[in-house]
C-alpha cells in the first residue's frame, strides 16, 4: 500500500472516531454549537481526504453528512436522535468503506448503491425547499448539450487514431462536456482530478469558458474551464464515475466514424479525381479489399503531411471497421471537396434513431462465450492474491542460473492451479503460452506481463525490486499471519505512544508517532529472536568448559551473557512498552454500543466508564474487545429491566451499567456491572438441571455463588426468549474461552435483584510466557507456570488404579492422575526413577486439581510463544511451540483442551 | 510546498494542490519572462492550470506524467491560445 494511503486510512480512521464520539456528546448537549461546527469541521476533512484520493463514494456520503450538518448548525434542522441514527450508521459505513480500502486499495463498485441510499436517506431529513436534495441521482444536467462535435479537431491525429481503435474494440464511445461550477474548488472538488480518473478515458479537450480577464480581475478560484473528453468504458461506469456532479456533466454517445476528421496541407484537390471516381466504382460493386488495396496505394504516392493523406489513413481505418457505404462515401466527396465532412449532420440523427438498440446489439457481440468463471469467496480471494503476491515477488528475485528452469516449473504450476481452480480457460491459455515463451526466451518477463508485475530488470541498469525492498527475505514461518478480521484490530491498527488530548485539540503540535502495526510487530519478533539467540550462550559456555576444556573462556562468555541479557531485557521491557494500549482504545465504542441497543430494547441506560487510562499489551486489549461486548449486551439484555419494571421495583427509572478497568500487580481487571435484576440461582440450577448440564446430586449440594458459576458452562442460556443480541446459547461460555485463551480469567458476582458484576481478569502483556519443562518420552515439553501447582514424587504403591483412573492421595486430598502418554496418545508409559517414585506435575485447571505423570522435570524459562500456524493451527492440546536457547523446538501443552 | 521558485523560472513537482494556485499565479504575474518546469509533476490541481492558461508562461520542461503530458500540455503549447468553449 502506498504511503500516501496508509496515512488517509490512519488519519480518516481517527477523523471518523472522533465524529462518533462528538455525535453521541451532541446527543447530550444538542445546542453545543461549538461541537456541531467541530463535527462540521471533521466531517469536511474526511470528506476533502477522500475526494484527493479519488473515493467517490465516501465523498457523496460525508458530503451528505456535511450538508446535514451545516442545516443543524445553520438551524434549520434540529438534531434529534433519529438524526444521529441516520448519521451514525453513515459512520458505520464509512468504517466499512475504510476496511474495504485498508484490504484492497480500492472501493468495490458494490458499494455505490448503498452510498447513494444513505445519501438520499440523510439529504432526505434536509428541509425539502432546500435544492440540495436535488443534487442527487436522477438530476437533469444543467449542461446545454455539446452544440458541435468540433472540439475533436483540437485533438492530433495519433490521439484520435488511438481513441478510434479504442472505440471500435469497445463497440461505442461516450464523450462526456464537463462544465465545473465556477465555486467548485471551495466545495474541495478537483475537475481536473476527476477527469484523469474517467474511467476509460481515450481523448480530452480542455477550453476556457471565458476568455481569461486582466490579471486585476482574475479570480483564479473561479473555475473557467471546460472538459470534452471521450471514454471507451461503458456508458454506466462513466455516469457513475461523474455522479457526484451530475448537474455539470453531459454525456452523449459518439460514432467512432465522428472522428475521422482529416488535417493537414491543403492541396489541389484535382489531382486525386482519379482516385476518387475509382474508389466510388468499387465501393458501390462491394469491392472492399480492392479499394483497400487503391487506398493503401494512393497513401504510398503521397506526401504523408498532406491533407489527404490524412484523408486516406481515416479511409483505411474505416474500411477496417466495416464501416457503411455512407460513411466511406462521404470520405470520398470530402477529398473530393477539400472540406472535412460534417460527421455530426451525417450520424447524428442516425445515432438518436437507433441509439438503443445498437448499443444493446453491440454489448451483446462483445462478449465471447464463456465457461462460467467460480466466484471466490472473501477468504479465498484475500489467499489468492496473497499468492500472486508472493509469485510477482519471487520473480523479481535473482535466481541462480541452475535453478531458473525448477523456479519456472514451480510459479508456472502454481499459477495454474490458480487458474484452473476459478476455471478461467481464458487465463490458463494465456499462462502456457507464457511459460512456453519464457522457456523459450529464458527471462521471466512474459509471466510477470502476466501477473502485472514489473518486468525484471538487469541488476545494473534500474535498481531491481530486491533492492528497494527494505525486508530481506525471510523464512516462511516470518511472513505475516493473516490479520484477524475482528473489529478490534482496527483500534489497533495505530498504536499510539501518548495518549488524545481531552479535548480533542488536534492542531496543537504533539509529539506522538503514529507507527503502524506491522512495524511494531517486527520489531517484536526481532527481540524474541534476540532472546533466543541470547538463550544459546550459556550452551555454549557450557561447551566451551566441556568439550574443550577453557574454563577462562567459559567464565567470559557467561560474564557477556549477562551484559546481553540486561540489554536485550530492557529492550523487551522497552517495546512492551510501545505495544501498550490504554483500554480506553476498546471502551470507547461502548457509549455507541450500549445507546443503540438500550434504544432498541426500550431500555433507559446511563453508561459509566472508569479508568481507560488502564495499560495493557496491544493483543490483549484486542481480544477483550468481543468478550466485552458479549457481556455489556448480556447486562443490557437479561440484567437491566425496562423502564416500568425498575420503577415498580422502586430503583431509578434509568439503569446504570458501569464499565471499570484498572490495574493490579501485573494483572489488569475490568469489571462490568449493572443493577439489573441479577442472576436468580435457582432458576440457573434448574435450567442447568432440565440441560443435563448437572446431576440432581449435585443441584442439591449447590451454593448459590457456585450455581451462578453454572452459566459459563458451553449449551447454557437463561434467556427466556431467544433475541436479537443474546441468548441464543452462544453466552459466557464464549467469554470464558476467550479469557483462557489468553491467559485470563472471569468471574460472575450476583445478587437477586440487585445486580450482576462479571470480573475480567487479564495479563498485562502476553508475549512471554512463564513455562515449566517436564521431561517425558526423551524430550521436554512446557506446562505454563500459571497451571503448576506443585512438583511431587509419588511412590508407585501410593497411585491406586480405580475404574480404569489412576488417583492418588496428596495432602489429604484425592487427586486423579493422568499419564502423558494417555493424553498425548503416545505409547511411552511415563517412568518411575531409580527409587520408584513417580514425577507428578500437580496442576490446576478450570477449578479442579489433578496430576501429570511425566518422566521428570527441568527447570522454568520465559519464552515467546509462537502460536501454531497453517495447517497445524487447528492442532488441539497444543497452545504453541517456543524455540529453545540450544536451537531445539519446545512444546508448550494446552492442559484445558487436552484434559 | 511542491513548487520551487528560483529566479524566472517555477519548477512544479508531485501534486501541486489547490492551496499553491494563487502564490503561482502572483509568482507569474510579477516575474517577467517566466518560465515553469512541469517535468516533475504529478498532477496539476485544476486552479494551478487555470493559473498557468491565464498568463502563458513558457513551459521549459514537459510533464513526464502520462496524463498531463497527452492530455493538458497541448494546450500550454504557445500556438495554442487556449479556444474560448462556444
Amino acid at each position: 500500500m502506498n504511503k500516501l494511503l496508509e496515512q488517509f486510512l490512519l488519519e480518516a480512521r481517527d477523523l471518523v472516531e472522533q465524529v462518533e464520539e462528538k455525535l453521541l456528546a451532541l446527543e447530550g448537549a444538542p445546542g453545543d454549537t461549538a461541537l456541531i461546527g467541530e463535527l462540521f469541521r471533521l466531517v469536511h476533512t474526511i470528506k476533502g481526504n477522500s475526494g484527493l484520493l479519488g473515493f467517490e463514494v465516501l465523498v457523496r456520503v460525508a458530503h451528505a453528512a456535511e450538508d446535514l450538518l451545516d442545516g443543524v448548525r445553520e438551524g434549520r434542522l434540529e438534531y434529534h436522535s433519529e438524526l444521529a441514527d441516520d448519521l451514525l450508521s453513515a459512520v458505520d459505513f464509512v468504517r466499512r468503506l475504510l476496511d474495504e480500502i485498508e484490504a484492497k486499495e480500492g472501493i468495490p463498485a458494490r458499494f455505490q448503491d448503498e452510498a447513494g441510499e444513505l445519501a438520499a436517506c440523510l439529504r432526505a431529513r434536509l428541509p425539502a425547499a432546500q435544492d440540495d436534495g436535488a443534487r442527487l441521482g436522477t438530476v437533469a444536467s444543467q449542461v446545454s448539450p455539446a452544440t458541435d462535435w468540433s472540439w475533436l479537431m483540437k485533438l492530433s491525429e495519433s490521439l484520435r487514431e488511438a481513441a478510434f481503435a479504442a472505440g471500435a474494440q469497445s463497440g461505442h464511445l461516450l464523450a462526456v462536456r464537463y462544465v465545473p461550477e465556477p465555486d467548485c474548488f471551495f466545495k474541495g472538488e478537483d475537475p481536473l482530478f476527476t477527469v484523469r480518473n474517467t474511467p476509460g478515458l481515450v481523448g480530452l479537450a480542455i477550453s476556457m469558458r471565458e476568455p481569461w480577464p486582466g490579471p486585476e480581475n482574475l479570480d483564479i478560484y473561479r473555475a473557467n474551464l471546460v472538459f470534452n473528453l471521450l471514454s471507451a468504458a461503458p456508458h454506466d461506469d462513466v455516469a457513475e464515475h461523474f455522479r457526484y456532479v451530475p448537474e455539470q456533466v453531459h454525456l452523449y454517445d459518439l460514432p467512432v466514424e465522428a472522428l475521422a476528421l482529416p488535417t493537414g496541407n491543403l492541396d489541389d484537390g484535382h489531382v486525386h479525381r482519379d482516385f476518387v471516381l475509382n474508389a466510388r466504382r468499387r465501393l458501390t460493386k462491394g469491392d472492399r479489399p480492392g479499394l483497400e488495396q487503391a487506398v493503401a496505394n494512393m497513401l504510398e504516392t503521397v506526401n504523408p503531411d498532406l491533407w489527404v493523406a490524412s484523408a486516406l489513413r481515416w479511409m483505411r481505418r474505416l474500411l477496417s471497421i466495416q464501416a457503411e457505404n455512407a460513411v466511406v462515401e462521404a470520405l470520398l466527396i470530402a477529398i473530393e471537396e477539400q472540406q472535412a465532412p460534417d460527421w455530426q449532420a451525417l450520424l447524428g440523427e442516425r445515432l438518436v434513431a437507433d441509439d438503443q438498440s445498437s448499443v444493446q446489439l453491440r454489448q451483446k457481440d462483445e462478449q465471447p462465450p464463456q465457461a462460467p468463471k467460480r466466484q471466490l469467496s472473501e477468504v479465498e480471494e484475500a489467499l489468492w492474491t496473497r499468492i500472486l503476491d508472493t509469485q510477482r515477488r519471487i520473480l523479481n528475485l535473482p535466481v541462480p542460473a541452475a535453478q531458473w528452469a525448477g523456479q519456472l516449473a514451480a510459479i508456472t504450476a502454481t499459477l495454474s492451479g490458480l487458474y484452473r481452480y476459478q476455471g478461467d480457460e481464458r487465463k490458463l491459455a494465456a499462462l502456457e503460452e507464457a511459460a512456453s515463451r519464457a522457456e523459450r526466451e529464458k527471462t521471466f518477463a512474459p509471466l510477470s506481463a502476466l501477473l502485472g508485475a514489473p518486468a525484471p530488470s538487469d541488476s545494473v541498469s534500474t535498481p531491481t525490486m530486491v533492492e528497494a525492498e527494505p525486508k530481506p527475505i525471510e523464512p516462511a514461518v516470518m511472513t505475516q499471519a493473516p490479520r484477524p478480521s475482528t473489529g478490534a484490530s482496527r483500534e489497533g491498527a495505530e498504536v499510539k505512544s501518548d495518549r488524545r488530548d481531552e479535548d480533542g485539540s488536534a492542531d496543537k503540535s504533539v509529539k506522538v508517532l503514529k507507527v503502524s502495526q506491522e512495524k511494531v510487530d517486527r520489531l517484536m519478533e526481532l527481540i524474541g529472536e534476540m532472546v533466543v539467540a541470547k538463550n544459546a550462550l550459556p550452551y555454549l559456555a557450557a561447551r566451551a568448559e566441556n568439550v574443550f576444556g577453557s574454563r577462562e573462556l567459559s567464565r567470559e562468555i557467561k560474564a557477556q551473557y549477562t551484559v546481553i541479557n540486561r540489554i536485550a531485557q530492557e529492550m523487551q521491557d522497552a517495546i512492551m512498552q510501545v505495544r501498550m494500549l490504554p483500554v480506553g482504545a476498546v471502551l470507547q465504542r461502548f457509549p455507541r454500543l450500549v445507546r443503540d441497543v438500550a434504544k432498541n430494547l426500550e431500555k433507559e441506560v446511563r453508561l459509566v466508564v472508569e479508568g481507560e487510562d488502564t495499560e495493557a499489551d496491544k493483543n490483549i486489549i484486542e481480544a477483550l474487545a468481543d468478550p466485552l461486548i458479549h457481556i455489556v449486551r448480556n447486562s443490557l439484555d437479561h440484567g437491566i429491566e425496562p423502564p416500568e419494571m425498575r420503577q415498580a421495583a422502586g430503583k431509578p427509572r434509568e439503569g446504570q451499567l458501569s464499565i471499570r478497568a484498572r490495574q493490579e500487580g501485573d494483572r489488569v481487571l475490568i469489571e462490568v456491572t449493572d443493577d439489573g435484576k441479577g442472576i436468580d440461582p435457582e432458576m440457573v440450577k434448574r435450567k442447568a438441571f432440565e440441560k443435563g448440564l448437572i446431576d440432581e446430586a449435585r443441584l442439591e449440594a449447590m451454593s448459590d455463588q457456585e450455581a451462578i458459576q453454572l452459566v459459563f458452562l458451553p449449551g447454557f442460556s437463561t434467556a427466556e426468549t431467544i433475541s436479537d443480541l443474546s441468548g441464543r446459547g452462544v453466552g459466557m461460555d464464549v467469554v470464558r474461552t476467550a479469557m483462557d485463551k489468553m491467559g485470563g480469567a472471569v468471574r460472575l458476582i450476583s445478587e437477586k435483584g440487585r445486580g450482576t458484576t462479571v470480573i475480567l481478569d487479564l495479563p498485562l502483556s502476553m508475549a512471554v510466557s512463564h513455562v515449566m519443562m517436564v521431561q517425558y518420552a526423551g524430550q521436554n515439553f512446557g506446562v505454563p507456570m500459571d497451571y503448576v501447582v506443585e512438583t511431587v514424587r509419588v511412590a508407585a504403591g501410593d497411585i491406586h488404579t480405580f475404574e480404569d483412573r489412576q488417583i492418588a492421595v496428596l495432602r489429604g486430598r484425592v487427586v486423579s492422575l493422568h499419564g502423558l502418554d494417555k493424553l498425548l496418545h503416545l505409547a511411552d508409559v511415563p517412568r518411575p526413577n531409580a527409587d520408584g517414585e513417580h514425577a507428578v506435575l500437580v496442576v490446576r485447571v478450570g477449578g479442579d486439581t489433578m496430576g501429570l505423570l511425566v518422566d521428570g522435570f527441568s527447570q522454568t524459562i520465559d519464552v515467546i510463544l509462537k502460536p501454531l500456524e497453517g495447517p497445524l493451527a487447528g492442532l488441539r492440546g497444543i497452545a504453541g511451540t517456543a524455540l529453545l536457547g540450544d536451537g531445539s523446538i519446545l512444546l508448550v501443552l494446552n492442559l484445558k483442551e487436552l484434559i | 510546498m511542491s513548487i520551487k521558485y528560483r529566479k524566472t523560472r517555477a519548477v512544479l513537482a508531485d501534486v501541486c494542490t489547490v492551496e499553491e494556485a494563487e502564490g503561482l499565479l502572483e509568482w507569474l504575474t510579477a516575474t517577467p519572462k517566466a518560465k515553469v518546469d512541469l517535468a516533475a509533476a504529478s498532477h496539476l490541481h485544476m486552479a494551478v492550470l487555470q493559473a498557468l492558461l491565464a498568463t502563458r508562461p513558457r513551459v521549459v520542461a514537459p510533464p513526464k506524467d502520462e496524463f498531463l503530458a497527452r492530455w493538458v500540455m497541448p494546450i500550454l503549447e504557445p500556438e495554442n491560445q487556449g479556444e474560448v468553449s462556444t
